[in-house]
């Protein structure tokens, strides 16, 4: 127990066992493939189809991979969950990668399928999102399958070598594309790109700002309604409240909208609201505990009687999703902030 | 080194704490009576968020002054016929305390986490002692066979029925499973009463120490460490270096601060100990050992202090006053408790287990736990960020430790 020496913290990392593998399935997806998933170029992007959204911009969207890949990682997570929840162990949606093959598991090819059914109706909240940037009068580019990954997962998984490579890479890239405004949505990203790549970029002048922070500055010259009268709670999402501040801007654009009442917890709100149980590839280590907090949370949320819940961040959206689907809840909606604005944008 | 194996275990045993409704209830209703707590009292002295600032550059100073301070805190003990040690090790913490009180001895002791973290009833049990932990929670952990699930409730996740059942069996008395919670405590009032009079050692940690005077300040509501530390005829004193502040006026903020966000408007008691009973009351001549002890020893435990106070990211961590206020807010502590941890419990605790205990397994278990959902800081007095430690933390172990990762 005692005097061993903190050599030992460098020489059992050598062989990198102190990586939970769940982060490191990801962390091999971003350098081998410049996403989570280590999905092909052609399945990113596909989005964007049919918004013809210009490749070269000095503003662009920055669509990361939660919201591009939702329906993807939901699959990774339901199986993730059977396999944490059942005699094969503990251990197994740890070393996930490895896993998938012994049990006979084509991720990529289920992701394909997953994506061809396309069948969503919903307007997704990426497409939400640029309609709403759009009628905010502002036409961001996008850099489609050229959108370098921010790399967030290497940081978190304590990957900060390859982290910083990482990040130069993508600066670079952007520059390339003589990108000088960013618009983030997806927290994580937003939060990397603004305030983590100036720790290792040279020079960095990107000016980077949230989805949120934009809409909440122009949306008090709008005239928005919701198309019924609902009771709304709101979520905030760990990286958007507590890393970057943002929590009056969401509560602004929902108080803008006329049908809308907002409802709150008593306690877990703005600062002080429970994380969702997602986050920075928490679910893949630990699948069946995350789910235990995405019920907690969505518990909370529910005590307030609100008909919907609104959050801003891919991984909350899921998790409270399936908090609700655990509770056996019917009639409560889990909808992205940028969803319900596009929606009050058109009625 | 077998890695995954204690994972798994590790991963069982929270999955198991977060599956046991009982546990989840129990801390439920903390939780919500904490916050409530908590907002009271700052609303009752709203001054104290102004103080927590204070005393933040107070920790800030003292932590790299730590040595310094001690063999002042020493010096002024020695003066008042105390006696002062500083232990580098765990081992020469356990032999110094082991020498001091012998074997075949009767032991009463006041809660310390620092004792804890060190093994030292266990110890001294082995050396043929009968040590009696006093604290109620402790008092319950200990007769259970447990370990504590909460710095200042160690019991938290022990319901009532539960101790009435233990009680029943240890005093050989039947106690009703429905007894009032009073019956209970008056229960351990009346098994420990005469183990504060006939004990030879009195055992006690301690909030804070002011290093001008070498004056303990140790706050507690019970009672059971003013009769611990007052009536045996020695009284021991396990203290971290990290709770080593300038001045006495340094020492009060510091404790005000503490109980405040520990959810306590003022605590039943606060006592300032800085060396052994005295009377000059024959004759003006000063005579040892009136009704307090005659004997006063303290020892600073080192133990890792001094190294973690070398890694800028991680040094902090040795700002906290444990009020415990961070474990009330994280999500997975709400429902696994103190499985969530190490001798330190949550985030933090991994910092511990990393640099002072250095288990690194564990600290990696615990590291990869967290959430980094960031609202440990946004309760704690002293601002410490957890989401920073634990990432600078994955980053020691995942890539590794290295000279510029210190001073």
């Amino acid at each position: 127990m005692v005097g061993i020496s903190t050599d030992i913290i460098y020489a059992a990392a050598m062989d990198s066992e102190l990586v939970p593998p769940g982060l490191t399935y990801l962390a091999d997806n971003i350098i081998s493939r410049q996403n989570i998933l280590g999905v092909t170029k052609e399945q990113s992007a596909r989005w964007a189809q049919n918004l013809d959204l210009p490749r070269q911009a000095e503003t662009i969207f920055f669509a990361g991979c939660g919201y591009q890949f939702s329906a993807q990682l939901e699959i990774l997570m339901s199986l993730a969950r059977g396999i944490d929840k059942s005699v094969i162990g503990a251990e197994l949606p740890m070393r996930f990668a490895r896993f998938q093959k012994k049990l006979g598991l084509n991720l990529p090819g289920i992701y394909s399928s997953v994506l061809s059914r396309g069948s969503e109706t919903e307007v997704k909240p990426l497409e939400a999102a640029v309609n709403v940037l759009r009628n905010l009068g502002i036409q961001p580019g996008y850099l489609a399958e050229e959108e370098p990954c921010c790399g967030a997962p290497l940081n978190h998984a304590g990957l900060q070598t390859k982290f910083a490579d990482n990040a130069r890479q993508a600066y670079d890239k952007l520059k390339s594309f003589g990108v000088k405004q960013v618009i983030g949505i997806v927290p994580y990203c937003t939060h990397a790109i603004s305030s983590l790549f100036p720790l290792y970029v040279d020079g960095y002048d990107l000016e980077v700002r949230h989805f949120l922070e934009v809409v909440a500055e122009k949306i008090p010259s709008y005239k928005l309604r919701f198309p019924r009268k609902v009771k709304v709670t709101y979520h905030d999402p760990c990286q958007l409240v507590r890393y970057m501040s943002l929590v009056e801007e969401p509560r602004r654009i929902l108080g803008a909208i006329e049908g809308i009442e907002l409802v709150e917890p008593d306690w877990t709100r703005g600062e002080w609201a429970t994380c969702c149980g997602g986050g920075g590839g928490f679910e893949t280590v630990f699948p069946e505990l995350s789910q235990v907090l995405a019920v907690n949370r969505a518990s909370e949320l529910l005590e307030t009687g609100a008909e919907i819940i609104v959050t801003h961040c891919p991984g909350c959206i899921m998790q409270l999703k399936d908090g609700l689907r655990e509770l056996k809840i019917d009639g409560v909606e889990v909808l992205d902030l940028s969803q319900v604005v596009a929606t009050a944008m058109e009625t | 080194m077998k890695k995954t194996s204690n994972f798994k275990s590790y991963k069982k045993e929270i999955m198991e704490a977060a599956h046991d409704d009982r546990l989840r209830l129990a801390l439920s209703r903390a939780v919500k009576s904490f916050r409530s707590n908590v907002k009271n009292a700052l609303e009752k002295f709203p001054h104290t968020v102004d103080m927590a600032e204070e005393v933040r550059q107070i920790k800030e100073g003292a932590i790299t002054r730590m040595e310094e301070l001690a063999r002042q805190a020493i010096a002024a003990i020695e003066e008042n016929k105390g006696k002062g040690y500083i232990a580098r090790t765990v081992d020469e913490a356990l032999e110094i305390i082991a020498d001091l009180t012998g074997t075949k001895k009767l032991v009463v002791k006041g809660k310390t986490m620092t004792g804890e973290e060190i093994g030292l009833r266990e110890y001294l049990e082995e050396k043929g002692n009968e040590v009696y932990e006093t604290d109620l929670g402790e008092f319950i952990i200990q007769k259970m066979g447990s370990r504590p699930m909460h710095i200042l409730s160690p019991s938290i996740h022990v319901p009532r029925e539960d101790v009435a059942r233990l009680f029943s069996k240890i005093m050989g008395q039947e106690i009703a499973p429905d007894s009032d919670i009073a019956d209970l405590v008056a229960a351990a009032r009346e098994y420990l009463r005469d183990k504060f009079f006939h004990a030879d050692v009195g055992i006690s940690g301690a909030n804070v120490v002011a290093a001008e005077t070498g004056t303990l300040f140790i706050i507690e509501n019970e009672g059971n460490i003013r009769l611990a530390t007052g009536a045996p005829p020695v009284h021991i004193a396990l203290v971290g270096m990290e709770k080593l502040v300038p001045a006495l006026s340094d020492a009060y903020k510091v404790s005000e601060v503490t109980w405040r966000y520990a959810n306590y408007t003022i605590p039943s008691y606060v006592s300032l100990v800085s060396g052994p009973s005295k009377t000059g009351d024959i004759e003006k001549v000063i005579t040892y050992g009136a009704h307090g002890p005659r004997e006063f020893h303290v020892i600073f435990l080192d133990g890792g202090r001094t190294r973690l106070a070398r890694y800028p990211k991680l040094a902090q961590a040795l700002y906290c006053l444990r009020c415990g206020g961070c474990l009330y807010e994280c999500p997975i502590f709400a429902v696994t408790a103190g499985h969530f941890g190490d001798k330190y419990f949550a985030g933090i605790g991994a910092v511990w287990a990393a640099i002072i205990n250095e288990d690194i397994e564990k600290a990696a278990s615990i590291a990869y736990t967290c959430l980094t959902c960031g609202r440990c800081r946004q309760r704690c007095p002293m601002k410490i960020d957890v989401p920073e430690m634990i990432i600078e933390l994955r980053k020691l172990l995942a890539e590794g430790d290295s000279a510029d990762a210190r001073n």
